[in-house]
């Protein structure tokens, strides 16, 4: 049994395997299948200010090794999730609130509306599947840096994470852009935005015609992402995309990964979450690793 | 709900396009119209089955060759294989004491949740049941659908049975039979033709929706339904059973 506490952020986590946001609620489904409390930490589903009602269906499709999804965000709001699921969920693990919104206004009230009360914030600036805000943030630097400088101010008390869009043109402008504005940590990547055809119906399979794309197949691409963007800053950076197994969340932690999200896997195996922390522990032993956090980083370029 | 690895039994064709899964796992309780979720080697999503029989630790679940993870399924997943299974899922029909007369409408693949209705009720209910297929060749499943005091085949062809629509045969009978619920299941257009019959009449139909989804869990919000007030319910968590009046289609 090897040392799985990692430190993100100033915050330490008995291990660093996390469901990633939207794939696993506020964890009570998930819970019902095994103790969510064994995870490090728990994204919550996107928050915003008001409740949210989502896209029209088909949300979800499928391609080889990914899947697409266009959800819309649909969530019941911020005060909600205070009233119903919050302590629970805090008896259960570390919770990493998600927040989504359509103005810089918005990230500013959502932020100080859970300032001391959560374990860390996930800023969402990156989400492919509403109108207005979402990624629109989360491309450019300036804007970057301008709605994580407000969303900062706001929540003094409380680790800041800024998920990242892979959908961009310098990952690294990026990650550095959230680091100067004062993020004290960032997380990537989202998901990279697709188009799945109905060639029979000659129309797009999702409502929404475009989805983000997450699964097995975008792995290589988030893990060369994860590295670009963790050699240009020094807050620490959580890991995601297409991760299936250990052995991809452990190329997560070399390339520079404090800790790792993983969501689409939970789909087609409820138990992933549990099965990759697991198995990282099982490749420390037999590896000789005593601490998993002296991984991360540790990837030598050729 | 149990995430399972259950052994294959038997998985045979039985009517054009339809495959007949039975698979051992696990003996867990299973209120009809449950679902499972079926996981496909080298496919990212599972896909819900309606469940269609469940006795001890034998289940069985039918599903049509719609796309290619349902073509791998019917062609690898032989006796003795492996399947990961996540069952039973969702809510599932429930009738109350004074509904005694029910009539059971279904279509397509939708006649396999109601398979598992009808053996569930059928001893202590009268069940009047429309079943709707495309022909002669895609009828199946007969034996367990003539549980009730009785069953009316439908056919688009009229290759069998009614010439028409199981909710066409359905509506020339229900002065007779004066049904105090409706189970159904079936595809979007048969739904619709269903609410749009039965409306006013003051017979309550509860129906099982269908909707591609993720997580089959509740979790991920993928498989949503409209409900009349404009939220939205999950169909893998709050359904798929639900009153037709509460949904729009």
């Amino acid at each position: 049994m090897s040392d799985l506490r990692v430190n993100l952020c100033g915050v330490e986590l008995k291990n660093p395997v996390i469901p990633a946001s939207g794939t696993f609620g506020f964890g009570r489904e998930f819970n019902e299948l095994f103790d969510i409390s064994l995870l490090g930490a728990v994204a919550t589903k996107g928050l915003t200010l008001l409740p949210r009602a989502g896209n029209p269906v088909p949300r979800i499709a499928e391609s080889h090794g990914v899947i697409l999804n266009a959800v819309g965000l649909q969530n019941p709001g911020v005060e909600s999730f205070l009233e119903n699921d919050l302590a629970w969920l805090r008896g259960k693990t570390r919770v990493i609130a998600n927040v989504a919104g359509s103005t810089v206004s918005d990230y500013e009230k959502i932020c100080a509306r859970l300032d001391g009360k959560v374990d860390f914030l996930e800023l969402n600036i990156s989400c492919p599947n509403v109108k207005c805000g979402g990624m629109a943030f989360g491309v450019r630097p300036e804007s970057i840096a301008e709605v994580t400088a407000a969303a900062k101010k706001n929540c003094p008390h409380t680790p800041l994470i800024v998920k990242l869009s892979p959908n961009v043109e310098s990952i690294a402008s990026n990650a550095r852009a959230a680091e100067e504005a004062g993020a004290d940590g960032i997380s990537l990547v989202n998901t990279f935005t697709g188009l799945a055809i109905d060639i029979e119906r000659r129309r797009p399979v999702l409502a929404n015609n475009t989805g983000g794309v997450s699964g097995a197949g975008i792995k290589p691409i988030a893990v060369r992402m994860v590295y670009e963007a963790a050699k240009a800053v020094k807050i620490p950076v959580v890991g995601m995309g297409g991760i299936t197994c250990a052995e991809d969340a452990i190329e997560f932690l070399m390339a520079g990964a404090t800790a790792v999200q993983v969501g689409t896997q939970s789909f087609s195996d409820t138990h992933a979450c549990l099965r990759i922390l697991e198995g990282i522990d099982a490749w420390c032993d037999a590896h000789g690793v005593e601490k998993v956090s002296s991984l991360t980083g540790t990837l030598k370029c050729n | 709900m149990r995430e399972v690895t259950a052994t294959v039994l038997e998985n045979v064709r039985i009517a054009e396009g339809v495959y007949s899964l039975t698979f051992a796992a696990e003996e867990l309780p299973v209120n009809a119209g449950q679902f499972c979720m079926v996981g496909v080697n080298g496919f990212p999503l599972r896909r819900p089955i309606a469940i269609c029989k469940s006795e001890g630790e034998r289940y069985t679940v039918c599903y049509r060759v719609q796309g290619a993870g349902t073509k791998r399924l019917s062609q690898t997943y032989k006796p003795g294989e492996a399947l990961s299974v996540l069952l039973p899922l969702g809510n599932g029909f429930s009738l109350e004491e004074g509904q005694r007369r029910v009539a059971v409408v279904g279509g397509g693949v939708g006649v396999f949740p109601l398979v598992a209705a009808i053996r569930q009720f059928a001893e202590e209910k009268q069940i009047y049941a429309y079943m709707g297929f495309r022909s002669r060749s895609s009828v199946c499943m007969e034996y367990d659908l003539r549980r009730g005091e009785k069953l009316v085949l439908a056919t688009d062809d009229g290759s069998v049975g009614y010439h028409g629509t199981a909710v066409q045969a359905f509506m020339e009978d229900i002065e007779k039979v004066q049904p105090d619920a409706v189970l159904a299941c079936g595809p979007t257009p048969m739904l619709r033709a269903l609410k749009s019959a039965t409306e006013g009449r003051g017979i309550p139909v509860y129906a099982s929706l269908e909707e591609r989804m993720g997580c089959g869990v509740g979790a991920c919000l993928v498989c949503v339904c409209e409900k009349k007030d404009g939220t939205h319910a999950r169909v893998c968590k709050d359904g798929p059973v639900f009153e037709l009046g509460e949904v729009k289609l």
